[in-house]
């Protein structure tokens, strides 16, 4: 198998890894950059835990060969500056792609719009409430 | 790990050259949200793989009054365009805001039957397939693309270029039923279009999703439908038609029994709501 370098944007510095073909960003954010907020989930595209933006955009990183970002600039929890528990990386990067599409959400769009990312702790209503918050406060 | 090799060609003339060569043997990714979840759980151990983010496939294009779509066109694109209110609202109800930013068009017609939204609402639209190999381009009417359970009429050499929606006349409206109201998949979807122009119903598609092995437009409920006035007898007729035709299968959404029942539930209400003019128009 022949091993390839890929190049991308990682927060704000360029990275460079060596990577087998097929390997995911997840993988090689959490395994060769030190990206421990990118959790690893369920690796089914369902849990949402894996959420990074490429180019602003959220996609999720355990669905996605690193090789289809090179060049183009992926942002991690770390960029935000701080990380906790196991699904609120994937909720915080979510929310900061959705708060730059909706400055001023209503409830029922920040319940849509994290309908794909999973917690088994809080019955999600403090994390709504939160994002709440965060567009009150950013107004 | 058995790939060996995972290759983005930057080309059509790339991508085609590429399945000319390996062919059965080539996993093809577009948006890789139903193929790289078997490959992480080794479900699916292929040794050569192809993306096709850079292959140049994506985009919408305004074509003859219908609408043009690129095969990786992601679901997010079809979700905002507003040519083809039906394909909105269907890219808009599939998964989730992350899936919908990977998953394509194209991706859509090779989906789980519970996952194909799209293709669902592209069946009652008469969309054709654009697919380029080795002997060129031809064109498959989707009615005739799906052969079985994750089965199409595509040759393995064959690549899915484009989705072409011919302008479509009538009202249309989309029905998802799911086990939530966000990010769920399907226990049954319908998509309909109809030509009424006030009197009786001279046109019609009753297209389901989930309903069986693949995305199918039921003849018999379309026909039930033909010649009478949109009200209740041959609303009745179309849903008793379309629950007797229908073999769902069971899985972890839903049983079989319960998705028969919900076939007919779901066509009586799509067909409700254009009787009583609530969907969008598209004519």
């Amino acid at each position: 198998m022949a091993s390839s370098v890929v190049a991308f944007e990682l927060g704000e510095r360029e990275v460079e890894v060596l990577v087998a073909p097929l390997t995911t960003l997840q993988a090689v954010l959490r395994t060769q950059l030190g990206q421990m907020s990118v959790k690893d989930g369920c690796r089914q595209g369902g849990c949402g835990s894996c959420t990074v933006l490429v180019d602003g955009e959220p996609v999720l990183s355990c669905l996605l060969p690193v090789e289809d970002v090179a060049g183009r600039r992926v942002t991690t929890l770390e960029a935000l500056g701080y990380q906790c528990g196991y699904c609120t990386p994937g909720m915080e990067m979510l929310a900061a792609a959705f708060l730059e599409h909706h400055p001023e959400p209503g409830r029922d769009e920040i319940v849509d719009a994290l309908s794909g990312n999973v917690c088994r702790c809080t019955g999600y209503e403090p994390i709504v409430d939160a994002i709440a918050a965060a567009a009150e406060a950013g107004r | 790990v058995t790939v060996t090799s995972y290759v983005l060609p930057t080309s059509v003339a790339e991508a085609g050259g590429l399945l000319a060569a390996h062919g059965p043997d080539l996993l093809v990714l577009a948006g890789g949200t139903v193929a790289m979840p078997l490959v992480n759980e080794g479900t699916t151990r292929p040794t050569r793989v192809m993306g096709l983010r850079r292959a140049g496939l994506d985009g919408l294009e305004a074509r003859d009054g219908g609408l043009r779509i690129g095969a990786t066109t992601t679901l997010t694109a079809l979700a905002a365009q507003d040519a083809v209110p039906l394909l909105a609202t269907a890219a808009r109800q599939t998964a989730s805001w992350a899936v919908r930013n990977m998953a394509t068009v194209g991706g859509n017609l090779f989906s789980t039957p519970r996952g194909g939204d799209v293709a669902t609402a592209l069946l009652a639209l008469d969309a054709v397939i654009e697919a380029t190999g080795p002997s060129g381009t031809r064109t498959i009417a989707l009615d005739g693309f799906f052969t079985g359970l994750m089965t199409t009429a595509l040759a393995p050499d064959e690549l899915v270029t484009a989705i072409v929606v011919p302008a479509a006349r009538g009202s249309t409206t989309f029905l998802k039923l799911g086990r939530r109201t966000a990010n769920t998949p399907a226990v049954v979807t319908v998509a309909a279009r109809l030509v009424m122009d006030g009197g009786p119903v001279s046109e019609a598609r009753i297209a389901l999703g989930a309903a069986g092995p693949h995305p199918v437009r039921v003849a018999a409920a379309e026909t039930a439908l033909l010649g009478r006035a949109l009200e209740g007898p041959a609303i009745k007729a179309a849903a008793g038609a379309a629950e007797a035709g229908m073999e769902p299968r069971a899985d972890a959404v839903a049983s079989e029994w319960y998705r028969r029942r919900m076939v007919g539930l779901s066509v009586r209400r799509a067909l409700g709501e254009l009787a009583a003019g609530v969907p969008g128009r598209i004519a």
